[in-house]
């Protein structure tokens, strides 16, 4: 059975945002919540790196261990689904999870937490496939549909990539075959001069 | 324990609709939250919105959400941005653009795009678009009908033009506009009686283009992204590609994963910096020094491609002269770059061949901007390097159709197809377009003004003034103009005003004015930045998805793009705009005579098409038929994504998109031609020569290429551009068709019933008028076929020059900046005398740089773009999915400056400019920048100096993110030869706020 | 001064009122809700519906080359 995966390639990555704004195009997410987004260090010197993070569809996921109303469910090929119907907005996946990928949107100023959101992998939630309701809650169903999330499928390098984790593995380690070509990728010419 | 479901509150869903204008309901509910709840600055706005399971679900068709179990629409179109031409698959329901797919089968973007791309959806919603027209009257806008506009409009210019003539108004076309659009907005103008019109290209790649072309035939990008796949060596000058041009990024990476070594010049550690192997930071304005330093040590080391410039170049001696006056610590001095960097830099481009050059803004927008473009092609002459796959000058141009406004649209010095403005020029488009020359220039102001140099011509032969400079035509004294009154009114159609520099003379120049129009899909910052009252006029203007045509990508592909919508709102297309306002000056029939017109108003986008493909001979826009466009649209997955070629198919054998040069007819089948000025290919598989454009000889030396020619080619050296007495002096000329001899008498003038069954017959007096017509005057196109079925280039095959004679400096040399932090080295390197008449208009150069500003304005200031927003940044900073990752206005200052001044990250301060501009915005301290550099984004406006211009903004148009234009403090300073502006490198001061 | 009668029918009357208040202490399954940690409350997802899954890993597989560099 394919176990769904995301995998960024921090080589590839410009930090271009496409995959953010594809991801609030595609599900119509509001302004204030980021399903995904791109994560940059050493901004602006040399080694700088991005990479983008949404939720990573963990296989033991943390935000499903410590829901109080469990109103989380993984799908046969790896995806971290949840209901927003059972939903009470505690917020306690929020501090469990390690990459803050679920979000509440608020109703207020003044934080009043809403429904919990998160990245669906394009997935939708438990309602039916490509329904109204289903787009309304939890935004599109591309897998119902057969297709990817639509944040790696517009990446605009090919540096996020969404499917079936051995494919995924498969150009990433095809790329990284290609890169050992050139010692500068990796620092070499900068640890141990040019030449070696 | 038992769980209750929570209802939806209704009480929010109140909140949100209350208070709110209901004038059209197009608005969804969080975005009215937004309105009201206003942005916070930096981290996560917290704007409310209603959580998802909160909604309530209305009418999809109103609200732009998809609808289940309603078939969707495909529509194929191309990204409105950014030049690399991503291909766009929508999905539409019921008319409603609900969704987006990558295009995963075109050759150019393999189905990525970038923030931009990835949220063009929103253009089918448009919530801060102008819905109707409206003028200003009292400060308040005012709705008003598209007739009455019209009309009120037409009046107003046909006042302006009795009492002051047609070179009052000033008509600003659009890079965004396709290529029909941009094309009738030049033709239009010739029918109003003006070359007054101009558009982006001026500021952005106008100094490339005359640099370009003047060294060896075209101005446009020789190889193509795709093609980059190829490079072993990638040379980035003024370039930051990964911000600017995305998803050009992906071949360039794989390039780099391909083995290929990434050199970037910036003064910035860019986002394309991070990626690259080296990373030359130099000062700006300091480009001509550093490349000289680069073949400083190319000639030292003899590395250069002898035998390539024995063949194909002229004049590397005259620059072996000025470089060797560039010593390494001449350079470092200069540029601040120590030898070592500048050493490996050419070391490594010298051994990694083919290596390909990148320029944009970086390195053009400079008053000396066409020596900079003239100094990168001769590094790449040197090396040898142009003219093979994976080498090239690979100018990555701007906005998504500014190649095919630049080819055939809105330039003030050129007719379509850069056949200039000279009479032929004239006489050529006239028989295009079907009119009688005369009357034509009976449009025109019969007067004769200064041309330049003392030279006086008539308007029609005289350059408009160009877009840099609209504001002097305004507040210029009219007696120093070269028209005969000044500009009264503007005509924007589709760009923006904060890209120009200096602020605050555009504000003074805009409230001098009889009237403003701006045909936009935005209000942009024209209609806010000044203190009018009245006399602005608002013209909905549909976007490029609401309309089909043809746009030209960088890399000279033209792709043809599918209505995705219907207009929203009361929009109309650039091209119903100009059609009804040629109704109002009465003059539609002639400038329409061959275009037909589809419902009341829309001029038909093929018949458009067919009409450039009628005449741009010069460039090769002749082959590109909507038909052979269309199925290219149809079977883009044919393409191999390297070559470009069709392999298979019924495109087999074709480029993608046909990239131009696409000689003669559609029938002739020519399949474009992907790298220019190679000669390993024949000239009919897109195989080409350098252009004989400058004369056969000088100095005594050949211009023409000596010993190298195209594979096939019967003529084994070089050659001058074919004219009909060439090809009868090599006997072609039996090989034309009775139709395309027909053709060409009539271009000379000879009756047909002169021209005898054999043309062998012919006499001398028909032949001698034939031997004028040339490749690029021949409608037929058999001059063009005759010669290629021969294996030869049309236009000739010569060297490429490094010397251009007519140019202020015909071998490039360095010239401090009009504002130099370096006030020390003007004395050597100064900048040029005052011009009396450049482009209609005086231009200051040495008045400017005799003030040494550097002690009160230390810093070096330059501006740059941001991935999320582009250009003038007004449709996309109303875009809520773009808009909500940058939110704010900001400088770039480095810590060692900002310590200096006090100043902390996020802190707000001024910028002040030398010229008075200051604009308030947030600091951002970075290492990003040097010492001494700052620099700002440019994409913003709906600010002036400190005060933020919400009020002006007609109601619901104000985009959700507004700030400071940087070019408020920028300054004055000209391209010699083009009029570029020079943004990249003036000076300010920063202090807290 | 019990009667014979009385005893019985006061016996009788209490036992059924004991098996009556007994009959409070009844529990059927559906009744109550078990709180079981770790399993999923919420509503069916027809993404698990497994017929449809086999076809479906195979249109996604193929729909992955479009993330391949071509």
């Amino acid at each position: 059975m394919a176990r769904m995966k995301f995998l960024c390639d921090a080589e590839r990555c410009i930090e271009c945002n496409a995959c953010v704004t594809a991801c609030k195009n595609e599900n119509e997410v509001p302004w204030g919540v980021n399903r995904r987004r791109v994560v940059t260090i050493n901004d602006g010197v040399p080694g700088e790196k991005s990479i983008s993070v949404a939720c990573m569809h963990c296989t033991d996921a943390p935000c499903a261990a410590v829901c109080p109303v469990d109103c989380f469910y993984t799908t046969d090929d790896g995806i971290v689904l949840h209901d927003k119907d059972l939903c009470i907005g505690c917020g306690y996946c929020f501090y469990a999870c390690p990459f803050g990928a679920p979000q509440y949107p608020q109703q207020e100023a003044f934080g009043v937490r809403g429904k919990m959101d998160k990245c669906t992998f394009c997935a939708g939630g438990p309602t039916a496939n490509n329904s109204n309701d289903e787009y309304a809650k939890y935004g599109a169903n591309r897998v119902a549909e057969g297709k990817l999330p639509a944040c790696a499928e517009m990446c605009s390098t090919k540096a996020l990539l969404a499917g079936d984790g051995d494919m995924v593995a498969d150009i990433f380690r095809e790329r990284t075959l290609r890169r050992s070509g050139r010692p500068q990728t990796w620092g070499w010419e900068q640890a141990y001069g040019a030449g070696v | 324990m038992k769980l209750i479901k929570k209802n939806t509150s209704a009480g929010a869903e109140q909140v949100a609709r209350s208070g709110f204008p209901s004038m059209f309901y197009t608005a969804m509910d969080r975005r009215t939250f937004l309105r009201r709840s206003g942005l916070t600055a930096g981290a996560a706005a917290v704007g409310a919105a209603l959580p998802p399971t909160m909604m309530r679900r209305a009418n999809a068709a109103e609200k732009n959400t998809r609808e289940a179990g309603v078939a969707a629409e495909i529509k194929r179109s191309v990204c409105t941005h950014c030049s690399v031409g991503c291909g766009v698959v929508a999905e539409v329901q019921n008319g409603v653009w609900t969704g987006q797919e990558p295009d995963f089968d075109s050759p150019f973007n393999l189905g990525a795009h970038c923030a931009k791309g990835a949220s063009l959806r929103e253009h089918g919603i448009g919530e801060k678009r102008i819905k109707y027209p409206m003028k200003l009257e009292g400060g308040r806008w005012k709705r008003m009908s598209w007739d009455d506009a019209i009309n009120e409009i037409g009046d107003q210019f046909m006042k302006i033009r009795e009492e002051s003539g047609p070179d009052s108004v000033w008509w600003c076309g659009s890079s965004k506009s396709n290529n029909e659009g941009s094309y009738l907005q030049r033709k239009f103008v010739a029918f109003w009686g003006t070359n007054n019109i101009d558009h982006q290209a001026r500021i952005c790649h106008s100094t490339t283009v005359a640099g370009v072309a003047n060294t060896w035939g075209y101005g446009a990008m020789t190889n193509s992204y795709n093609d980059m796949h190829n490079a072993k060596c990638m040379f980035f000058i003024g370039s930051n590609a990964a911000e600017a041009h995305p998803v050009s990024m992906q071949h360039i990476l794989r390039a780099k994963e391909n083995g290929a070594k990434m050199i970037v010049a910036d003064p910035r550690f860019t986002r394309t910096a991070a990626h690259a192997d080296q990373h030359i930071s130099f000062r700006a304005g300091t480009d001509v020094p550093l490349i000289w330093g680069m073949l400083w040590h190319i000639f030292e080391n003899g590395w250069e491609d002898r035998e390539y410039v024995n063949q194909r170049v002229y004049g590397l001696d005259k620059v072996r002269e000025e470089v060797a006056h560039w010593t390494p610590a001449r350079v470092e001095d200069v540029t601040g770059v120590p030898e070592a960097q500048v050493y490996e830099a050419a070391k490594t481009m010298a051994e990694h061949r083919p290596g390909t050059i990148v320029w944009c803004m970086g390195g053009t927008q400079h008053h000396v901007g066409n020596n900079n473009t003239r100094a990168y092609c001769i590094l790449q002459l040197a090396l040898g390097n142009i003219g093979v796959s994976g080498g090239g000058a690979n100018i990555f141009r701007g906005h998504d159709n500014v190649q095919g406004a630049t080819d055939v649209g809105p330039n003030s010095h050129t007719l379509p197809g850069y056949y200039g403005l000279a009479e032929g020029a004239w006489r050529h488009w006239c028989r295009v377009w079907d009119v009688d020359f005369d009357y034509i220039k009976s449009r025109f102001d019969d007067g004769q003004y200064d041309a330049g140099g003392g030279n006086m011509a008539h308007p029609m032969n005289i350059v408009g003034i160009p877009v840099s400079r609209w504001i002097d035509g305004i507040l210029e004294d009219p007696s120093n103009l070269s028209q005969r009154d000044n500009t009264r009114a503007v005509f924007f159609q589709g760009h923006a005003v904060n890209s120009q520099t200096r602020g605050p003379d555009m504000k003074e120049a805009v409230e001098k004015l009889d009237l403003v129009v701006i045909s936009d899909p935005y209000p942009t910052h024209l209609a806010v930045m000044s203190e009018r009252t009245d006399g602005v006029y608002l013209l909905p203007t549909c976007t490029q998805f609401e309309q089909r045509g043809s746009a030209t990508a960088s890399n000279r592909s033209l792709q043809w793009r599918e209505q995705v919508i219907d207009p929203l709102f009361e929009s109309k297309t650039d091209a119903q705009i100009l059609y009804r306002l040629a109704q109002k000056f009465g003059f539609e029939d002639q400038m329409f005579k061959n275009i037909s017109i589809e419902g009341d108003d829309m001029p038909n986008p093929e018949d458009t098409l067919r009409e450039i493909n009628r005449g741009t001979w010069t460039i090769g826009y002749t082959g590109q038929s909507p038909e052979r466009l269309k199925l290219h649209l149809e079977n883009k997955h044919t393409f191999d994504t390297t070559t470009l070629r069709a392999v298979g198919g019924p495109c087999d054998g074709d480029y993608y998109g046909l990239p131009w040069p696409c000689w003669g007819t559609p029938e002739m089948n020519h399949p474009g031609t992907h790298v220019l000025y190679d000669p390993s290919q024949p000239v009919k598989d897109g195989g080409l020569t350098f252009r004989a454009r400058f004369g056969v000889e000088r100095e005594g030396e050949s211009l023409l290429a000596n010993g190298s020619f195209s594979e096939g080619s019967e003529l084994r050296d070089g050659y001058p551009e074919f004219t009909f007495a060439t090809l009868r002096q090599l006997g072609w000329h039996v090989d034309l068709t009775r139709e395309e001899l027909e053709a060409c008498a009539r271009v000379a003038g000879v009756d047909s019933s002169d021209l005898p069954r054999n043309i062998r017959t012919a006499s001398t007096e028909v032949l001698e008028k034939l031997d004028g017509v040339n490749w690029k005057t021949d409608l037929s196109g058999g001059i063009q076929r005759v010669v290629i079925a021969h294996g030869c280039a049309p236009f000739g095959n010569a060297k490429a020059r490094c010397e251009v004679w007519q140019f202020p400096d015909p071998i490039p040399v360095h010239r401090e900046p009009l504002y130099t932090p370096r006030y020390d080295l003007v004395a050597e390197y100064p900048t040029y005398e005052d011009v009396k008449a450049s482009y209609r208009l005086p231009t200051r150069y040495a008045s400017v740089q005799s003030e040494d500003y550097s002690r009160d304005f230390p810093l070096i200031f330059t501006s740059g773009r941001l991935v999320e927003y582009e250009g003038g940044g007004e449709e996309t900073r109303s875009n809520p999915w773009l808009a909500e990752l940058q939110q704010e206005m900001f400088v770039e200052i480095h810590p060692a400056d900002a310590n200096d001044r006090q100043i902390a990250d996020g802190q707000d301060v001024w910028l002040d400019g030398p010229e008075g501009g200051s604009i308030r915005v947030k600091a951002m301290v970075t290492e990003r920048v040097p010492r001494g550099t700052v620099w700002t984004p440019f994409h913003f406006g709906g600010h002036y100096q400190g005060e933020d211009l919400l009020d002006r903004y007609p109601e619901g148009t104000a985009p959700y993110v507004r700030g400071e234009a940087c070019n408020t403090a920028t300054t004055y300073g000209y391209d010699r030869v083009t009029q570029m502006q020079e943004t990249k490198s003036t000076l300010c001061e920063i202090r807290a706020a | 001064m019990v009667s014979v009668f009385g005893s019985r029918l006061a016996k009788m009357a209490a036992l059924g009122l004991l098996v009556f208040t007994l009959t409070g202490c009844y529990e059927s399954a559906s009744d109550v809700t078990l709180y079981e940690p770790g399993v999923y409350k919420g509503s069916d997802d027809p993404l698990l519906n497994q017929a449809g899954s086999a076809e479906r890993e195979d249109a996604l597989r193929e729909r992955f080359g479009g993330q391949r560099d071509r």
